[in-house]
């Protein structure tokens, strides 16, 4: 047993919208580096999770650590958080009225006080590494939903998170651009990235994720590594959903 | 999800001329050049009295344009806040900014004028263009209220979480993203506003301001020449809000440069 601290620590949350409770007593810890894929049916509560963990959506009970910081006291700055913590999402989100560099120097020259040069060339680095380099100042609308999407993910990433949340990255997009995508997100993963990913791509989760997490009606039904949670599921639900899906 | 094609109607201002309307024959163009062949003709065909009316405008021409800049001016501000609170959280501010905008709109425009107007004049004595900017500034306010919230709520909530998870808080997030992009919806509806703003300055001529038909009762009045002065009046209006709408269908058509593919 190699003794690090989670990165991220989830502990007996529940979460209602109104009289509707989306998470039923979730725990779930994270290590650092470590990549971890939900899996569950539509409804089941895998984007409120994710969202919990950046606080886009306020728990109603319990405790989530991340990076040492308890998000829901008040005495810690959010805002801070959310810099350590990178979200892409199922519709790209990128600011429509920003070139794709604009989109990717905001939030540093702003936030972080980067000279703009400087954050112009971080940029362009990571423009490289998404391949969309040549698309610098071209402006989303002008993008493919997968450009978009690779656009997205280096826009989240120039803000050097510890952690990147990715709900449902390549569910928006034709089938021929979820390679792409994909490939992006290996990349990153085999670079060390703490990774959550939400995701209906399976031949993702089992290539990449440490452990998979199954989610039903807002539990966490199972937490497994995935060839394990592939070949021999354990509980009646999983099976289920695996035969559904695969 | 997107909601981009969100137009927002209001008002009464004169039409903005389509930018897609490519036609020779353009109902603004008729307008337009119309509306200066007929000043031409007067002028040249009969100097005496036109000429006259001319050379007297001009200076309530200007003091039409500065009621009309800095009314607009404060009711772009007043409009700003007044749409933020409609949308906001907080309870108070919330209700201050709706309970502003009701009020507002449940009196004519012509009444608050001589309410502000002479509950100003008697409380702090400020000039009557200043007082009458306020009134102006204050009534109008009350609509781009209403402009900016359905502006801002017309940007897709994504951008505000997009924004929110890259770690700026929501006034940076209303400042860098969403109001950025509110404006272009904005633009037209503002526009709008902004012409009729500019008619509505007739108003004020009832208040000691000599606007261009203050200026212009006086000289029909020394004159009685009371039909050619207010033809002239009716042109000269018609000739700046037809400038005015045609600057700002050229505005808007640059504002939407990031929507193009
Ligand atoms: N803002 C909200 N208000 C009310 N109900 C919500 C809200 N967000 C999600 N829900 C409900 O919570 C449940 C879980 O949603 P979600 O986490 O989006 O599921 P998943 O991502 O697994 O498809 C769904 O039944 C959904 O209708
Ligand atoms: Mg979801």
């Amino acid at each position: 047993m190699n003794a690090v601290n989670p990165i991220i620590t989830i502990r007996n949350v529940n979460k209602f919208f109104g009289n509707f409770q989306a998470l039923d007593d979730v725990s779930l810890s994270v290590d650092p580096g470590e990549k971890v894929v939900v899996l569950g049916p539509s409804g089941s509560g895998k984007s409120t999770l994710l969202r919990t963990i950046n606080q886009l959506e306020k728990i109603s009970s319990g405790s989530i650590v991340v990076d040492g910081q308890e998000i829901s006291d008040p005495k810690n700055d959010i805002n801070r958080i959310r810099e350590e913590v990178g979200m892409v999402f199922q519709s790209f989100n990128l600011f429509r009225h920003k070139t794709v560099l604009e989109n990717l120097t905001l939030a540093p020259i702003k936030l972080k006080k980067e000279p703009e040069k400087e954050a112009e060339k971080r940029a362009m680095a990571l423009l490289d590494k998404v391949g969309m380099v040549d698309k610098a100042g071209s402006y989303p609308v002008q993008l493919s939903g997968g450009q978009q999407q690779r656009v997205a993910i280096a826009r989240a990433l120039a803000m050097t998170p510890k952690i990147m949340l990715f709900d449902e990255p390549t569910s928006a997009l034709d089938p021929e651009m979820i390679g792409e995508v994909l490939e992006v997100m290996v990349t990153l993963a085999r670079e060390g990235m703490t990774m959550v990913v939400v995701t209906h791509e399976m031949g993702f989760a089992r290539e990449v994720g440490d452990k998979v997490v199954f989610m039903d009606e807002g539990k966490i039904v199972e937490i497994a590594p995935p060839d394990q949670f592939f070949d021999h599921p354990e509980n009646e639900r999983t099976r289920t959903f695996l035969e559904q899906i695969l | 999800m997107s909601k981009k094609n969100v137009v927002i109607e209001v008002g009464d201002g004169a039409a903005i001329p389509d930018p897609e309307d490519k036609g020779l024959f353009t109902a603004w163009r008729i307008s337009f050049f119309g509306t200066i062949a007929i000043i031409c003709y007067l002028i040249i065909a009969k100097p005496d009295p036109y000429l006259d009316i001319i050379k007297f405008l001009p200076d309530g021409i200007m003091v039409t344009f500065k009621v009309t800049f800095a009314s607009i001016g404060l009711a772009l501000v007043l409009g700003l806040i007044a749409g933020l609170g409609r949308i906001s959280k907080n309870r108070f501010f919330n209700l201050a900014a709706s309970t502003y905008i009701e009020v507002v709109r449940g009196i004519p425009l012509l009444v608050q004028l001589f309410y502000i107007y002479f509950a100003l004049g008697n409380l702090i004595r400020v000039p009557d263009m200043v007082a009458a900017i306020i009134a102006m500034g204050f009534c109008y306010g009350a609509y781009m209220g209403e402009v900016f919230r359905a502006g801002i709520n017309s940007i897709d909530d994504g951008q505000t979480e997009a924004s929110l998870s890259l770690g700026f808080n929501r006034s940076q997030t209303m400042r860098y993203v969403i109001l950025p992009q509110a404006w272009r919806t904005i633009l037209p509806p503002v526009g709008n506003e902004f012409i009729a703003l500019l008619k509505d300055t007739s108003l004020v001529s009832i208040l000691a301001v000599s606007d261009i038909l203050r200026r212009g009762r006086e000289f029909a009045s020394e004159s009685f020449l009371y039909f050619e002065t207010y033809t002239m009046i009716a042109l000269i209006y018609l000739m700046i809000t037809l400038v005015l709408s045609k600057l700002l269908s050229n505005m808007e058509n640059r504002l939407s440069h990031y929507e193009r593919r």
